[in-house]
């Protein structure tokens, strides 16, 4: 039998309400140390990916941000077994530990924005025609003409580039004083301005979604998507585990395990 | 079946368009199998020679926006410059590559392209 995993959670605690995952699986949190893995048992591994199966998955994880911190694991992500999971748990517990510590009573929120970038680079040719660099005293040669042409699209670009960064400012400024971390994203195309994720705590949700408000009804005159609540998907960091810790730390950290080891798996939901 | 979580826009599809080709801009895979394979080799050979050619070509640039480039410069890097993406478009023409297929992922500095 397969476990699928949905996430990991702060918690060793049996899971209260009931909660259906794939194929109206039961889901149940299978105990390591004080956190937790929360699985459903699969027989075969899923064959088609359906957008109800994706929403399955999803519905749970949310579920679960209700009451506990969770890492989010990836849709399809299917272990082995029980003992898979308890030897994956024991060699990423401080990772989990830590990133779960960091998601404590926190969500995500993503807002993509969208501006005229064709538009955007007609008004800076406009500009740049009117105050044009006499770069080339005379362009008669095809070299020389080259180069303007392409000194041309150097000085669109870099001012493109400049528009961007000072809008992404703006906006951040907005949604920075409600985050306690974030990720922007840059011009992914010309026309997708920023892509950005916001760590915010809970309790200051509706600051963040007041912020929003205000970036769209302001005077930039751009296209948002804003959505949210969402568990972290964007901030889990993993590090090996031999990175993070000397000879001394892992024999301290094998104690603990093989301590948690015997306790876990045992009282599943 | 989503509890509280909520998508709000008021151009899905723009939205859509603008995440699709973002996903799009690099190849998931490399394309290598025998009938292929001279390509896949050009493509990325060229991809790594346009990096190098765009890097030149900013470089230069910079020099010419700083002015520090007499006319005579300005002439030679016009001619070099001019040549190396002339010897790039024959290249992409006989492996029958298009730009959009010469990109690369910088990492945090992002696509190439």
């Amino acid at each position: 039998m397969k476990l699928y995993l949905y996430g990991i959670i702060n918690s060793s605690d049996q899971i209260k309400e009931p909660i259906y995952g794939l194929k109206g699986s039961n889901v149940y949190n299978i105990p390591f140390c004080d956190i937790g893995a929360v699985i459903s048992e699969i027989e075969n591994p899923i064959q088609d990916v359906t957008e109800g199966a994706v929403l399955e998955h999803e519905a749970v994880v949310e579920k679960l941000m209700a009451n506990f911190a969770v890492l989010p694991a990836r849709f399809q992500t299917i272990i082995d077994g029980r003992d898979s999971l308890l030897s994956m748990m024991q060699s990423y517990y401080r990772d989990f530990k830590g990133n779960l510590e960091r998601f404590h009573n926190k969500c995500e929120f993503g807002i993509k924005v969208i501006w005229p970038a064709d538009k955007v680079k007609a008004n800076i040719l406009k500009v740049l025609k009117k105050d044009e660099q006499k770069i080339l005293e005379s362009d008669n040669s095809s070299s020389k003409r080259f180069i303007k042409k392409k000194f041309e699209g150097y000085k669109i670009d870099k001012e493109f580039e400049a528009k961007a960064d000072k809008f992404i400012k703006v906006m951040d400024i907005f949604f920075s004083r409600f985050a306690a971390e974030k990720k922007l994203e840059k011009l992914k195309t010309k026309n997708l301005l920023l892509d950005a994720v916001y760590l915010v705590e809970k309790d200051r949700e509706n600051d963040f979604r007041e912020a929003f408000g205000h970036i769209k009804s302001g005077p930039l005159g751009l296209k948002y998507l804003f959505s949210g609540p969402w568990p972290p998907y964007n901030f889990v960091v993993l590090s090996k585990k031999s990175d993070l810790l000397r000879d001394s730390e892992q024999a301290d950290l094998f104690d603990k395990v093989t301590r948690c080891q015997a306790l876990a798996g045992v009282d599943s939901i | 079946m989503i509890m509280n979580s909520v998508v709000e826009t008021d151009s899905a599809e723009e939205f859509i368009e603008e995440i699709e080709k973002a996903q799009n801009a690099l190849p998931k895979k490399i394309d290598a199998n025998p009938k292929t394979v001279e390509k896949g080799l050009a493509k990325l050979v060229l991809t790594l020679i346009e990096l190098i050619r765009k890097l030149l070509e900013k470089q230069a640039m910079r020099r010419v926006e700083a002015g520090s480039l007499s006319d005579e410069e300005i002439e030679r890097v016009g001619e070099t410059l001019m040549k190396l993406e002339n010897k790039m478009n024959e290249l992409k023409q006989i492996f029958g590559l298009k730009d959009e297929e010469l990109n690369l992922n910088l990492g945090p500095l992002g696509d190439l392209m």
